[in-house]
């Protein structure tokens, strides 16, 4: 039975090519990215750590070289605020609001790779956590600068410096 | 009358020792990231975030419909979590309905608040027998 079924199935493939229908090609040439900088921001510092874990995980089955990943320092919003509804305004209470950082730094990237990293770890984003996303891209020098300018010039003579 | 020096905010005093307390509202407020999770998790109060108010005023509405859809069965405090339009919902309710009631209560608490809310709405829900009691007070 099972080389049965092998054998029914083998000979579809060679009339019909396949084609997968979420892989797109196209002729246009991609943009470069020379790094790409993702900045995650919780409150929870367990969360983040996990979420670094993956990250970097997923940029190592992809074949993504990671840069660096370092985590800037907490940021904490302090507020004071009147303990009472009415008077009292020597009794005070006081909240904070804690931000931790975590910045994965990725480097050389084709478009469509940042487009498919991206939508993995942002879909997989945890609940409390935002991120922020910089790309730095890399683009040819343009033509009116490639030759420096006094080269371009015609040769001006030196006699009049003198008199 | 003058302000007592000890604050009664979000705590549960100690008493004959015949009050059931669960784990959530035992801890008080300064355990929160030490001993204690968050309850509602958005993006809201990140530095540099915008929308906290806003989240702030849905919990609040949230909580009071859910306290009022499912009376009496709520186990614990809901937790509400949002990832990126989606609102999900999760709650503890002690087995005290029929399970073809909850889950007609569980789809009109859906579709009700994902129309109010434009944004779609999933409620998780575990039962547990009891309450879960963590100490007497």
């Amino acid at each position: 039975d099972p080389m049965g079924v092998r054998l029914a199935g083998s000979h579809v493939d060679t009339q019909e090519p396949k084609t997968n229908p979420l892989v797109s090609i196209s002729d246009e040439p991609e943009t470069l990215y020379k790094r790409l900088s993702l900045l995650a921001k919780g409150h929870d510092k367990a969360v983040l750590d996990s979420y670094e874990y993956f990250a970097v995980l997923a940029a190592k089955e992809l074949g993504i070289s990671v840069e660096k990943v370092h985590k800037p320092p907490k940021k904490i919003e302090r507020l004071t605020l009147l303990k009472s509804v009415h008077i009292y305004k020597k009794h005070r209470v006081q909240y904070e609001m804690r931000t931790h950082y975590m910045c994965l730094e990725l480097k050389y990237l084709t478009s469509s790779t940042a487009a498919v990293y991206l939508e993995y770890i942002q879909r997989n984003l945890p609940e409390g956590v935002a991120m922020e996303v910089k790309k730095t891209r890399i683009e040819k020098i343009p033509e009116h600068i490639q030759e420096p300018v006094w080269d371009t010039l015609p040769q001006v003579e030196e006699t009049e410096v003198k008199s | 009358t003058p302000l007592s020096p000890q604050t009664r905010a979000a705590r549960v005093r100690v008493g004959k020792g015949d009050k059931p307390v669960t784990y959530e509202k035992a801890h008080a407020p300064h355990y929160i990231a030490h001993r204690k999770g968050w309850l509602s998790q958005h993006t809201g109060n990140l530095a540099g975030e915008p929308g906290a108010a806003e989240r702030a005023l849905e919990d609040a509405f949230l909580r009071r419909f859910l306290y009022g859809t499912f009376p009496g069965i709520l186990a614990d405090e809901v937790v509400l979590k949002r990832r990126a339009n989606l609102l999900v919902i999760c709650a503890v309710l002690v087995r005290g309905l029929a399970p073809a009631k909850l889950y007609f209560l569980v789809g009109y608490a859906e579709t009700l608040l994902a129309h109010f809310y434009k944004c779609p709405v999933r409620l998780e829900l575990q039962t547990v027998p009891t309450k879960v009691v963590y100490k007497y007070l």
